[in-house]
């Protein structure tokens, strides 16, 4: 185990820039999420880290000793793909021996034994290691494929979209049993993935990547309710969050929302902190965000509610979302399943204010939100 | 626009490996359904479940072993594919690439010889309902994924089928473009009401965009009904666990008695359900079944709750909504909360279980095991 520092990495593929000044500082011990989207870089940090790829400029270290000259064999760290790689004429025993009895590390058969009986344990597969891969699911080979990275106790352990090709259920379930098992690890470990849920389940950390840049490093918490701009705040969450455009104004010693569609004014509840934000940033074009959980309908007419239409019901699996629309404003919001619902029929839709967040209109980063104290608190916010 | 009505269809493929005297199963067994007019169906089932072999044989694309396939009141089982009025969209866009998407939209109907001026009309009509009008002079290489299966779809409603079949057309696409797409889709569909089957192995999208949802298993149907029937309402263990993400905990259980209840148990656990009182015709002392359970309809109790104690063995924050698993014997038990705790790994909940919502399952066959 080792914590792991980029400095200032940066890395270019012809005229791309892969990544460009890269700087993360991974704990001990720490599960450390690069989530982003396809194409912003997460994997060529992962082979910077693993020395498979050279950055042009800037440092890896490895418990502060530089590694850029140390070539991938001898870095130890163990990587684990989207492909398992797995030697389909040996049992999953020798799979994860293998690694071991190598030329490079050459351990004796007991200490093989002893180690693998451990690992398998930990990653419930003892009762696989007779089988030969081809009797394996895809499920059970990905547990072998990182079984057999973790006998070797490496520094680092890295990982790649390893769940990435596995249908949405079973990719749920193992999700859920690498959650389990990640607080046995006791390895630093890195891990890349384009699925948020992943992200935030898994994450003791999470790096948010986008084109070859550090956009935002924190909490799942920390990023959910406090996205640094609109592009993270999209990025978390599915459905998506409602970005409403509109015109903050000060009156009466508060606030006022005006939304840019249809003009409806809201006064905005108190809140002190917000308020002092406001003043000091004299905000008045922003982008209210609002999460879907914190929008409420009906379908009969009630006071204050948005009279809107249906633009879609779907279910989304154990909850269903309605997009409503008003002009060319869209919101989307949580709905139970098996409603009766017709497209274009109305509905009335109101914002729970005190749980929305601000984003600058022009630049889209983000300025405030309501009780920003009390969640900098339980997300464990790092300025 | 026409109904579809299938009649204890079965297909069998010839078996042409070497045991000659050995016949294949059959990929479609017994098949009986029912599309009323502008009915929106989904085929849904894990792949090779024959629900493909089923559109194939609807389109004409496959020969029918035994049984009868209506569009509207007409047999069409000895129609050619070209007389069964169908509109096709598959998952490959098979667009041909030297025409321009409003040559590929008009293909069809110029075959047909269909007049030029009527051919203009019905293609500026259709482009904007699928979104498409600003394509229209564009080559096909030009477009994304999401683009070419709008075309794709165009082309399929612009001959105004009787009967829309389409075949995973939003399996090629990636998170997002696939949720827009199913939502325009279903818009499309309501829009021209047409009679449409579309097969999926994906349960999310039949329950999105289904009226009526068939479910398939090894060529057998196991369930016909709405979304909401077969997620409420599931005849066997094969339709509870595939309808609905995570999936409903399904758990093996002994029913014990007390003086005046009975109480799920489960092996190597503390764990006790007050069974519904419901249930007290069809279970005994001793009895042993399945119980099943939505990961919705376990609730953590509040510090009066009566419910049993037991041990948080993963806890994960998702955000929208956090998920918590725990051991039931050898099985993870899910339950997803809107609560916004932030509980950890080793600590106790109060387990409740919302007893209306429990159904009992066959240990052997998975049937249902229905209240008398």
């Amino acid at each position: 185990m080792a914590r792991i520092q980029l400095e200032n990495i940066t890395k270019k593929f012809g005229k791309v820039t892969a990544l460009d000044g890269i700087s993360l500082d991974i704990k001990e011990n720490e599960f450390f999420v690069l989530f982003g989207p396809a194409g912003a870089g997460k994997t060529t940090i992962l082979n910077c880290i693993a020395g498979i790829q050279m950055p042009d400029e800037g440092v890896v270290k490895f418990d502060g000793e530089i590694m850029n000259l140390v070539d991938a064999a001898h870095r130890d760290t163990a990587m684990v793909f989207e492909n398992y790689a797995l030697y389909p004429q040996m049992t999953v025993y020798d799979n994860m021996a293998s690694p071991l009895r190598s030329k490079l590390y050459k351990r004796d058969e007991a200490y093989i034994k002893q180690k693998i009986e451990e690992v398998s344990k930990m990653m419930k597969m003892d009762h696989l290691l007779q089988r030969l891969p081809s009797q394996l699911s895809n499920g059970q080979k990905q547990r072998v494929a990182m079984g057999r990275a973790l006998v070797r106790s490496p520094r680092v352990f890295l990982m790649d979209e390893p769940l990435a090709h596995l249908d949405a259920k079973l990719r749920n379930a193992m999700r859920t049993e690498l959650k389990e098992i990640q607080v046995n690890f006791g390895t630093t470990s890195i891990y890349v993935t384009h699925d948020f849920m992943e992200a935030m389940s898994l994450g003791d950390r999470i790096g948010i990547i986008n084109k070859g840049k550090v956009v935002q490093i924190g909490t799942g918490d920390a990023i959910y309710y406090m996205p640094c701009n609109e592009f993270v705040a999209q990025l978390m969450g599915d459905p998506e969050i409602n970005l409403i455009p509109g015109r903050l104004e000060k009156k009466d010693g508060g606030y006022t929302f005006t939304m840019q569609e249809g003009g409806r004014t809201y006064v905005l509840p108190k809140d002190k902190d917000l308020f002092a934000k406001f003043d000091q940033l004299g905000a008045s074009a922003v982008d209210m965000g609002l999460r879907p959980q914190n929008l409420k309908y009906s379908f009969t007419p009630q006071e204050g509610y948005l009279k809107c239409t249906v633009y879609s019901y779907e279910s989304i699996g154990n909850k269903s979302v309605i997009v409503a629309e008003m002009g060319g404003q869209q919101l989307r919001m949580i709905a139970p399943n098996g409603l009766h619902v017709k497209i274009d029929q109305d509905v009335y839709v109101d914002l729970m204010l005190d749980h929305s967040m601000f984003f600058d209109a022009g630049t889209k980063v983000y300025q405030s939100r309501y009780n920003e104290a009390e969640i900098k608190a339980v997300a464990k916010w790092e300025d | 626009m026409a109904g579809l009505t299938i009649k204890n269809l079965y297909k069998r493929y010839d078996n042409s490996g070497k045991k000659k005297n050995v016949q294949n199963d059959y990929a479609v067994k017994d098949l009986n359904l029912v599309a009323e007019q502008g009915e929106f169906i989904a085929l849904l089932g894990p792949s090779g479940c024959g629900k493909t072999t089923t559109l194939r044989m609807t389109a004409g694309l496959e020969e029918i072993t035994k049984g009868e396939i209506y569009i509207g009141d007409v047999l069409v089982n000895n129609l050619h594919p070209k007389d069964r009025h169908i509109g096709l969209a598959f998952e490959d866009y098979a667009m041909y690439p030297p025409l321009t998407v409003y040559d590929n939209i008009a293909f069809n109907l110029k075959a047909k010889g269909v007049d030029k001026a009527e051919i203009d009309r019905r293609v500026r009509e259709i482009a904007p309902l699928m979104q498409c009008d600003d394509l229209l002079d564009k080559m096909p290489v030009k477009l994304s994924g999401g683009q070419k299966q709008r075309v794709n779809i165009a082309r399929a409603i612009i001959r105004r089928p009787e009967l829309l079949l389409m075949d995973e057309p939003l399996s090629h696409l990636d998170g997002k473009a696939r949720q827009a797409m199913r939502t325009e889709i279903k818009r499309l569909i309501n829009e021209i009401k047409c009679t449409t089957v579309y097969v999926t192995h994906d349960q999310l999208e039949a329950m999105s965009l289904a009226d009526k949802i068939a479910i398939i298993d090894l060529g057998v149907l196991q369930q016909f009904g709405t979304p909401a029937e077969v997620y409420d309402d599931p005849v066997n263990e094969f339709v509870a666990s595939f309808i609905g993400e995570p999936p409903m905990n399904i758990l093996e259980t002994t029913i014990v008695g007390e003086s005046d209840h009975f109480l799920f148990t489960f092996e190597n656990s503390n764990l006790r359900i007050v069974v519904p009182e419901r249930y007290n015709n069809v279970v005994s002392n001793g009895f042993k079944c399945k119980v099943g359970v939505r990961p919705m309809d376990v609730l953590i109790g509040g510090a009066d709750s009566k419910g049993s104690p037991e041990k948080v063995a993963t806890f994960e924050n998702l955000g929208d909504e956090r998920r918590i698993g725990i051991h039931v014997g050898e099985t993870l038990l899910m339950l997803i909360t809107d609560d916004e705790t932030r509980y950890k790994a080793g600590d106790i909940i109060k387990l409740e279980v919302r007893g209306e919502k429990t159904h009992l399952f066959d240990l052997k066959t998975g049937e249902r095991i229905r209240e008398r």
